[in-house]
């Protein structure tokens, strides 16, 4: 059972309030989502709150087939795509490469606070091929199944396998510095 | 089993979701293979920094400008989304369409028109004539008529 489902109905039906509520309830995984699929960056929040957008325009056509949760990261993968394409046809009229992707994460950076963790990871993330990026992401970032993950990205789930595989292997030397030291949350 | 088969199977072991014949096979190789278990380490060291990745702050206000967004694109852009109006304009439609079978549609032949009927009153013509004049005079002829009786007489009859 969706627990936003409830909610979900009452947006459909024009109620902001409750619409208001699944954004309480989504913002920081969506921005967190936008924020490494766009490699940390200044966009994010414009990205986040486009998702929004678009989601209370579409909530009407919201079949409740999935759960709102993963609906709402197609959404999100959909408008981190498009801003991506646009981005990129921009940035390679005036540079070949961007300075992003040759700028690893730096070993001398500050790592005890949880802002530095993230920018690490998310700098690392930007590294990766899009479709590497958001496969890592949906799983260990967000948190979503095998499953969901194949049917958000449309690919069987050995791709997705395949794909968290691989990120996973490009950013062992990436996270090397950090990876010598104690998780903690 | 060989290494470049056991790859997707690492990830999905670091995972914690590999059961059953697969896991018995990649167990199997992990024994015997010194490369794949090292890449296993590997996949559960980076899981585990990804996953212990901290939530993304949220900027005081985020709310307030996705709900500015929608309010500005429902008040300015929605008066030129075309969908919109579409279903807003639609009942309209259907009642216009009906009247237009109704009314319009629906005339017999030979009825006389308001202005028509106005202008044969003010010109002392029968009704047959009226009808016949209907015909073949012009709009502006019929609307002197009716403005002007006294010289309706002189109405342009063709």
């Amino acid at each position: 059972m969706d627990a936003d489902r409830a909610l979900v109905e009452a947006a459909a039906g024009g109620d902001r309030d409750a619409f208001d509520e699944l954004i309480r309830r989504h913002e920081s995984a969506i921005l967190g989502l936008c924020r490494a699929l766009s490699g940390g960056s200044a966009d994010a929040e414009d990205l986040a709150q486009e998702v929004f957008v678009r989601a209370w325009k579409s909530l009407r056509t919201f079949r409740g087939d999935s759960a709102f949760r993963t609906w709402l990261h197609r959404v999100a993968i959909n408008v981190a795509r498009t801003h991506h394409a646009s981005r990129g046809k921009i940035m390679r009229l005036f540079r070949p490469v961007s300075p992003r992707d040759e700028d690893p994460p730096d070993a001398v950076e500050p790592i005890d606070t949880r802002l530095a963790r993230r920018d690490i990871v998310e700098r690392a993330l930007a590294t990766l091929p899009d479709e590497l990026r958001e496969a890592i992401t949906l799983r260990d970032l967000q948190g979503l199944e095998y499953r969901e993950i194949a049917a958000l990205l449309d690919v069987p789930i050995g791709t997705v396998e395949s794909r968290i595989f691989r990120a996973r292997q490009r950013l062992r030397p990436l996270l090397a510095p950090l990876l010598d030291r104690p998780v903690t949350s | 089993m060989t290494c470049d088969r056991t790859a997707p199977l690492l990830a999905s072991l670091a995972d914690g979701m590999l059961d059953g014949e697969r896991r018995a096979m990649l167990d199997a190789h992990l024994a015997v293979c010194g490369a794949c278990r090292a890449s296993l380490g590997d996949q559960i060291a980076v899981r585990a920094w990804l996953t212990n990745t901290p939530d993304a702050c949220v900027p005081d206000g985020f709310r307030d400008r996705v709900r500015a967004r929608i309010e500005k694109d429902e008040g300015v852009f929605g008066v030129a989304d075309f969908r919109l109006w579409t279903l807003r304009l639609a009942p309209l439609a259907a009642l216009l369409a009906l009247a237009a079978c109704l009314g319009l549609g629906a005339k017999p032949s030979g009825a006389l028109t308001g202005a028509t009927t106005v202008a044969a009153a003010s010109t002392g013509f029968s009704p047959s004539r009226v009808v016949d004049w209907e015909r073949t005079v012009s709009g502006d002829a019929l609307l002197e008529a009716a403005l002007f009786p006294s010289q309706a007489g002189a109405a342009d009859v063709r």
